[in-house]
């Protein structure tokens, strides 16, 4: 009897040695809101998203642990269209999962999950999200494009677009991103020898202009003056209030790993009711920002713009610039914002973020090296940035709204 | 009696004559068998509870006995207990003498009867659970669902016949664990050679090694190894074995053996499955063309068949003065595996397969005493098989098995990479043993991956260098008394040298390791042990260079290294001769660095080894055993294990983890087996036996991802599995015929991040079996 109750005490005592829990402190509860925030934990790999919802971004808290809803998968992409929230999946070679939901008091309600092809590029056109899957291989220069319409959440159609057959060039057009402007597609593109995306074409920016619904091309506009415009999964065009678009080029077109075009950073623009960039409009940011280049932006409206930006030391085809300034496209300033962490304390800003187009408000995401992140409220007319809405257990890699 | 009178009358005798000093008495025997002869690490208790051991001589002595009355027993292994009583008087010795009789003799009273060679493993002083195959034999089970009934131990699989698999033993998975055959390590046999296309009818046991790896097995495991024992059976016999299920599944296996007098032997074990594992899962299956989810559909795998084929043929000489065995050998195999899902279920493919081939001569020498208490073995092979990678349809499948184009890069990657992994091994292990009780060995592994391929889909991307070599270099010193205590003290030394990278650059790693492990009997059916040791796990070839199907490879591995602490019991008791309980139980502690797991790539479609900076284990293991006479046996193991991440910084952040002393997500930790079986002699006709039999799995839910982050989570649900099985022997064995229902309740079964694996089956095996004892 000694000995069996021996190893009964020894078994016990195993499983409660094991009960030693993360002390995480005081639970953070759940902040019910309009707001969507997508947090990844710090722990870099192998972990899924969580959404949480948040009533105000300037202030109050959030956090990870014991909230949120899981997202199977890292490598996920948000867009919010028709008052739907869609959580993308991109399954390099799998298919790509996504999951909608709205907002219902305060909470995320999911709707529904749906299965598309994992794509380079996504935009909300009219009542669909359209989808392309671009090929990275002459031998093959088919790209393939998708509908998904947002109201029954089913592929309603789908074609085809011959993107080598697009540059006219030898190399595959590569669609840096899409938007719809008017009733047109617009699709800027860089060009690539293959899949390491080098090319011979770096002093150059054309833009793919498709008919919508058809997705028929209409033309390619064309600009020597800049790079190819946006950059790889990053929106380069932005659509003002008066219908001119304006675009911007990260100068970053590279061969064997080395950056190679010879133009600067800049934007340009196409005036409204025009499909042609407008040769008398140059804004060099280069220039004005004292060697910087544009790494994304975001449209604030009024003409003003939040960009990121990398020093010439920081800059390469995927970095995205830590520093934080205010452009007005008409008046071509560039002032960088005060009250931002210092760019040693930063780990990374959010890529997605949101501004309610007030002309001068954004919020974008900070993640600090210590593991904590903040939502930074930038006032475009003050140029500043205040602390707002502190993010727990991870940091935030897209930041939406939904009514 | 008459005897016990008389030696009492003589011990009383000796009183009177000792009667000296007034301090207390002493008690000295003798304990000798039936024929004479001492009998050695013999217990003997005194009724109030302390004991002693009997030496080399079968003497034994008590000091400082008070005066009084006592009871004395003496018990050893394979003898019958026997107990007397004497008086002890203060300042006097007391002599008794014990004639103990063989427990063979009389079976009825026996608690702890002959080992077999099982239970003798057991008995070794690591922590070692021994399965014995034969029981196994009119099974359809393959040796990777024979090890998931031991306690501590959970086989991971991603589907049915020939999916890829991974052992878990003590919360210690993928290659922490080493599977060796005979000894010989098992790391690059190639898809067609593996614990789970190997049917158990070729193993003779299995020996599971948890926690410390004794030197002879020599390598880097670091969580535990696994042996197959083929054993030398019998000199001339034949085993032929054919089975057939569900899923369309076949398997055959045929083991035979044929020896002449002067030695010379032809050894011949052939084995064959094909299944079309078009079992079916539940699965939210999109349709390809609107991309609409139809949630909870039930729908028939339908690119998932699989078939090996392999031979192993050994021709060489048997008891001879130069070597016990000398053994020439190929392994020749082939295998076809279509590839039906990812990492995760959601991708499906409907044509991506792959092909391999094993050719892979071998050599085995062994000889005891080649001088006085040296014994050689010496093990070396070399494979040179190859392996084809076939993606080349530009389509994308969904589960209803419509397809559509799809670009242009095949259904995963557009392929025909076709490679040879070069792989060999040389072992070579002596083992001296200086006397009755004092051995030490020498072990030196060395094993060799050199990757080379060529893919005409995509030419010059092939070329990178993928080249590991490692040498372990181990040395132990064992002392056994036998059935009372054993402890050996060893040392490893590793070398790894890898070349990756486009530039192939040579990275050298060299690890120094060491440990003791120690067993102790405190009565002949009672056992402790426990062991620590200092150990270092070198990442495998597969996990730096990849397998070119579901595992990514991660040049930038580095090595584990853990403290491991191991305690065990184990206990044998009855209550009475015909109840009879066996108790085994385990608790493990590990402080692993560079922790290396698998984990899902940032897009979920392979699965990819990396490292933790520190990972914690906790945990217990336990098995109870009862038997009812020879015919009822019952049985259940239970094991929960606690890793905890110890990761306290991110890289990038110098903040606290949020996910620091989290557990590790997506690990079992808790699961367990039951099983009971019936053995019925003499039905129908003498020696026809029908044995009847059930298994019960366990899994406790898990989640898929950190559970400390989130509220509304994915998780793996509970499992639980049925299996019966029926086996009718005709003419003590020779004819076989099993039926066999495996997850009869057709629950819901998942394994590596969420794949299902099959339901409900029934598979009917017929075995035949010859044994000539005499010699051609």
């Amino acid at each position: 009897m000694k000995i069996r109750s021996t190893i009964a005490a020894l078994l016990v005592a195993a499983t409660f040695a094991s009960c030693s829990k993360n002390d995480s402190g005081t639970p953070v509860p759940e902040n019910p809101g309009n707001y969507i925030l997508a947090v990844t934990p710090a722990a870099s790999t192998g972990v899924a998203d969580y959404l949480l919802t948040a009533g105000s971004l300037e202030t109050g808290s959030i956090s990870t642990a014991g909230n949120g809803i899981e997202q199977d998968g890292t490598y996920r992409y948000y867009v919010t269209t028709n008052n739907k929230f869609f959580s993308l999946l991109y399954g390099q070679g799998n298919p790509g999962a996504v999951t909608a939901y709205d907002v219902k008091d305060g909470k995320l309600n999911k709707l529904t999950n749906f299965q598309t092809e994992t794509v380079q590029a996504f935009a909300p056109v009219k009542d669909d999200l359209l989808l392309f899957k671009i090929s990275r291989s002459t031998e093959t220069p088919l790209s393939n494009w998708y509908k998904v319409n947002t109201n029954s959440l089913l592929i309603t159609s789908e074609g085809t677009t011959n993107t080598l057959q697009l540059s006219g060039n030898g190399e595959m057009a590569h669609f840096s991103w899409i938007k719809q402007i008017g009733d047109k597609v617009y699709a800027p593109y860089f060009t690539i020898i293959d899949r390491t995306f080098a090319t011979n074409y770096p002093d150059e920016a054309s833009i793919a202009v498709f008919n919508y619904a058809d997705m028929k091309l209409e033309k390619v506009i064309k600009d020597t003056r800049t790079s190819f415009i946006g950059r790889y999964f990053t929106d380069g065009l932005a659509l003002t209030e008066n219908n001119d678009v304006y675009a911007f080029s990260a100068s970053v077109a590279a061969k064997g790993g080395v950056l190679t075009s010879t133009k600067p950073s800049a934007i340009t623009r196409i005036k409204s009711g025009t499909t042609e960039f407008d040769q008398s409009y140059f804004f060099n940011f280069e220039d004005v920002s004292g060697g910087m280049n544009i790494t994304n932006w975001m449209y604030l409206g009024n003409n003003n713009f939040i960009v990121n930006a990398t020093t010439k030391a920081e800059k390469g085809a995927y970095t995205i610039g830590k520093t934080i300034g205010i452009v007005n496209v008409v008046n071509k300033t560039f002032q960088k914002v005060t009250g931002m962490p210092a760019t040693a304390d930063m780990v990374s800003l959010t890529f997605s973020n949101y501004t309610p187009k007030d002309g001068k408000t954004g919020y974008i995401g900070v993640n600090l090296k210590d593991g904590t992140s903040y939502v930074y409220k930038i006032d475009a007319a003050t140029q500043t940035a205040t602390q707002g809405l502190k993010v727990e257990g991870g940091s935030i890699t897209s930041i939406q709204f939904l009514n | 009696m008459q005897f016990r009178k008389f030696l009492l009358l003589a011990v009383l005798c000796a009183y009177s004559i000792f009667t000296l000093a007034q301090s207390p008495g002493s008690i000295r025997g003798k304990v000798i068998n039936s024929s004479g002869a001492p009998v050695g690490a013999a217990t003997v208790m005194l009724q109030q509870g302390t004991g002693t051991m009997t030496d080399e001589q079968g003497l034994f002595l008590f000091k400082a006995v008070p005066s009084g009355y006592y009871q004395i027993t003496v018990s050893a292994v394979g003898f019958k207990t026997q107990q007397k009583e004497l008086t002890v008087s203060a300042g006097n010795q007391a002599e008794v003498h014990f004639t103990v009789k063989d427990a063979a003799v009389n079976m009825e009273t026996v608690t702890v009867t002959g080992r077999s060679a099982v239970k003798e493993t057991n008995r070794q002083a690591f922590n070692v659970t021994a399965v014995d195959a034969k029981k196994l034999y009119n099974t359809t089970l393959d040796l990777a669902g024979a090890l998931d009934r031991v306690s501590g131990i959970r086989v991971r699989e991603s589907g049915g016949v020939g999916s890829n698999f991974n052992l878990s033993l003590n919360g210690f998975s993928g290659n922490h664990v080493r599977y060796f055959i005979d000894g010989i390590p098992m790391d690059n046999f190639g898809s067609s050679f593996q614990i789970n296309n190997i049917p158990i009818n070729i193993a003779d046991r299995l020996e599971v090694y948890k926690g410390v790896v004794p030197i002879w097995l020599g390598s880097d495991a670091l969580g535990g190894a696994i042996n197959i024992i083929t054993g030398d059976r019998y000199r001339n016999y034949v085993d032929a074995s054919y089975s057939y299920g569900s899923f369309n599944t076949h398997r055959s296996v045929i083991n035979a053996a044929a020896t002449t007098k002067s030695g010379f032997t032809v050894q011949l074990n052939a084995f064959q499955n094909f299944s079309d594992n078009d079992y079916k899962v539940k699965v939210d299956a999109a349709d390809i063309n609107t991309g609409a989810y139809t949630p909870g559909a039930y729908l028939r795998r339908f690119h998932d068949q699989y078939h090996n084929e392999t031979l192993i043929a050994n021709i060489g000489v048997v008891d001879k003065s130069y070597a016990d065995k000398l053994l020439f050998g190929i392994t020749l195999g082939k295998n076809y595996k279509e590839i039906q899902t990812g990492a995760r279920m959601v991708s499906v493919f409907g044509a991506w397969h792959r092909r391999g081939d094993i050719v892979m001569p071998t050599l085995k020498y062994k000889k005891v005493d080649l001088l006085k208490g040296l014994d050689v073995t010496i093990n070396a092979n070399y494979n040179l098989g190859s392996e084809t990678n076939i993606d080349t349809m530009n389509v994308r499948y969904d589960w209803f098995g419509n397809s559509k184009p799809n670009g242009s890069n095949g259904e995963r990657a557009r392929s025909l990479y076709k490679y040879k992994n070069n792989n060999g091994i040389a072992t070579t292990m002596l083992n001296y043993r200086m006397d009755g009780r004092q051995s030490i060995a020498l072990s030196n592994v060395f094993t060799t991956f050199n990757r080379k391929g060529a893919d005409p889909l995509n030419p010059g991307t092939d070329d990178l260098p993928a080249k590991t070599q490692k040498n372990v270099l181990g040395l132990g010193y064992s002392y056994d008394i036998k059935d009372k205590w054993s402890t050996s003290v060893f040392g490893k030394y590793i070398y790894q040298n890898n070349s990756t990278g486009t530039n192939g650059s040579a990275a050298t790693t060299n690890k120094l390791g060491y440990g003791i492990a120690t067993a102790y009997f405190l009565t002949p059916n009672l056992q402790i042990k426990s062991s620590y040791e200092l150990t270092n796990r070198m990442p495998e070839a597969q996990e730096i260079f990849g397998d070119i199907e579901n595992q990514e490879g991660n040049p930038s591995l580095k090595p584990e290294q853990s403290n491991n602490v191991n305690l065990g019991l184990s206990y044998a008791f009855a209550i009475n001769p015909s109840n009879k309980f066996q108790v085994n139980a385990n608790a493990i502690y590990r402080q692993a660095t560079n922790f290396i797991y698998n984990r899902l790539n940032n897009n979920q479609s392979k699965l990819v080894a990396d490292n933790r900076d520190g990972v914690r284990t906790v945990g217990g293991d336990g098995e109870i055993r009862y038997s009812y006479k020879q015919w009822l046996n019952i049985g259940a193991t239970a094991t929960y294990q606690y890793l905890q991440n110890l990761q306290k910084y991110e890289p990038g952040y110098s903040g606290v983890s949020p996910v620091y002393k989290d557990q590790m997500p997506n690990i079992p930790y808790f699961f367990g087996n039951a099983d009971a079986s019936v053995s019925l002699r003499n039905v129908g006709a003498r020696g026809n036996n029908l044995n009847i039999g059930y298994n019960l799995l366990y899994v406790h839910a898990f989640y898929l991802y950190w559970p400390s982050r989130g509220g509304d989570k994915l998780d793996i649900p509970q499992q639980i599995s049925h299996d019966i099985n029926l086996v009718y022997s005709v003419k003590n064995g020779r004819y076989n015929i099993g039926i066999e229902g495996r997850n009869i309740a057709d629950a819901l079964l998942y394994d590596n991040f969420s794949l299902q694996k099959p339901g409900r089956g029934f598979y009917l095996n017929l075995r035949y079996f010859i044994n000539k004892t005499t010699n051609n």
